[in-house]
């Protein structure tokens, strides 16, 4: 029956610890999608080989000035609140915006938040498989003429478990401390 | 000044103060004030956005209808939405601010978006924001900057 493999381990976590997790859980998670990309210091980074960690997971864009700065900071403010037990935790920034963002920039984007945090982009083809595979959307909003244009991007954190199960998706505005309960309750 | 507050003395003059609009002080139109303004920290040449909050003391409503600022290339008004399941930015052209009533340019909701902006914007520099309202009243804005 769908669904009912993790129900006691979920309502164990509520008992546990009082609230809900701040977004949307799987109730039966599923392996998540390949997730390969070539980091701008030539790390490959393959999610395939995160296991036994907690990844996070932002799509969005390094000219992005509102949403994505909010959603890293409260992943930084997360990260310094879990402590030493952010060691199980990667935090990954992935650019769907490949057209401006070189891996360079990418990998200074997310460091610029916390040094541990890793900034991939890749080839538009790259990043074209990769929307496909995780069925996200991604796409230039405004003048696409302009150098200025914005990106719409998915709105959530995802969240992959420590057995490399598509497992929560966070929404914006899950503030530093409240990432870091939620968190918690996963690893 | 009146009897009724010499009566109840100092302890209440702030009071008082924050009241005056609803007094006799009424003022003959929106009166606008901004608090809690700042920067997110950018690159010379990057996008960045600036939040603040808008009041409006006065008794009649006012719009933003228009923001500048000499420390970027292009500065607009925008608001970021969410639905089915993406983020969304889009420019809007004036922002109502009701009577008697505040409005807050937050993370994840409106901001003055500041493209190419034209010096780096690092912790402890600051970025000058001119707002216009239809009333004809007009702002003018610091913002520090501030770590995201
Ligand atoms: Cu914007």
């Amino acid at each position: 029956m769908r669904g009912s493999r993790f129900f006691p381990l979920v309502s164990a976590t509520l008992l546990a610890c009082g609230e809900p997790i701040r977004g949307v859980v799987m109730d039966d998670p599923e392996p998540a999608p390949a997730l390969t990309l070539t980091a701008f210091d030539g790390t490959r980074f393959a999610l395939e080989n995160e296991k036994g960690k907690l990844v996070l997971l932002y799509f969005g864009y390094t000219h992005c000035p509102d949403v994505c700065p909010t959603t890293m900071g409260d992943w930084a403010r997360a990260k310094r609140a879990l402590g030493e037990r952010a060691e199980r935790v990667r935090f990954v920034f992935v650019s769907m915006d490949p057209d401006r963002d070189t891996p360079e920039l990418a990998l200074g984007y997310a460091r610029q938040f916390d040094a541990a945090f890793l900034g991939l982009s890749g080839t538009t083809e790259e990043i074209e498989a990769l929307k496909k595979a995780w069925s996200i959307a991604a796409y230039p909003e405004g003048d696409p003429r302009s150098r200025d244009y914005t990106v719409a991007h998915p709105a959530h954190t995802f969240v992959v478990d420590r057995q490399g199960r598509l497992r929560v998706l966070f929404p914006p505005g899950v503030r530093g401390e409240e990432l870091a309960a939620d968190l918690r309750k996963l690893l | 000044m009146r009897n009724w507050q010499r009566i109840f003395g100092s302890c209440c003059s702030a009071l008082v103060v924050a009241c005056g609009a609803r007094q006799d002080a009424a003022p003959p139109g929106s009166v606008i004030t901004v608090r809690d303004a700042w920067a997110r920290s950018a690159d010379s040449g990057a996008m960045t956005a600036v939040y603040f909050t808008l009041a409006n003391t006065g008794e009649i409503s006012d719009t933003l209808a228009a923001v500048a600022s000499p420390d970027a290339e292009l500065t607009e008004m925008h608001i970021s939405t969410q639905h089915g399941g993406m983020m969304h930015m889009s420019p809007v052209t004036s922002l109502p601010v009701p009577a008697v009533d505040s409005v807050m340019f937050r993370p994840l909701g409106a901001h003055v978006m500041l493209t190419r902006v034209r010096k780096p914007l690092a912790v402890g520099d600051s970025v000058s924001l001119h707002l216009t309202f239809v009333s004809g009243q007009a702002v003018e804005v610091r913002a520090g900057v501030r770590q995201p």
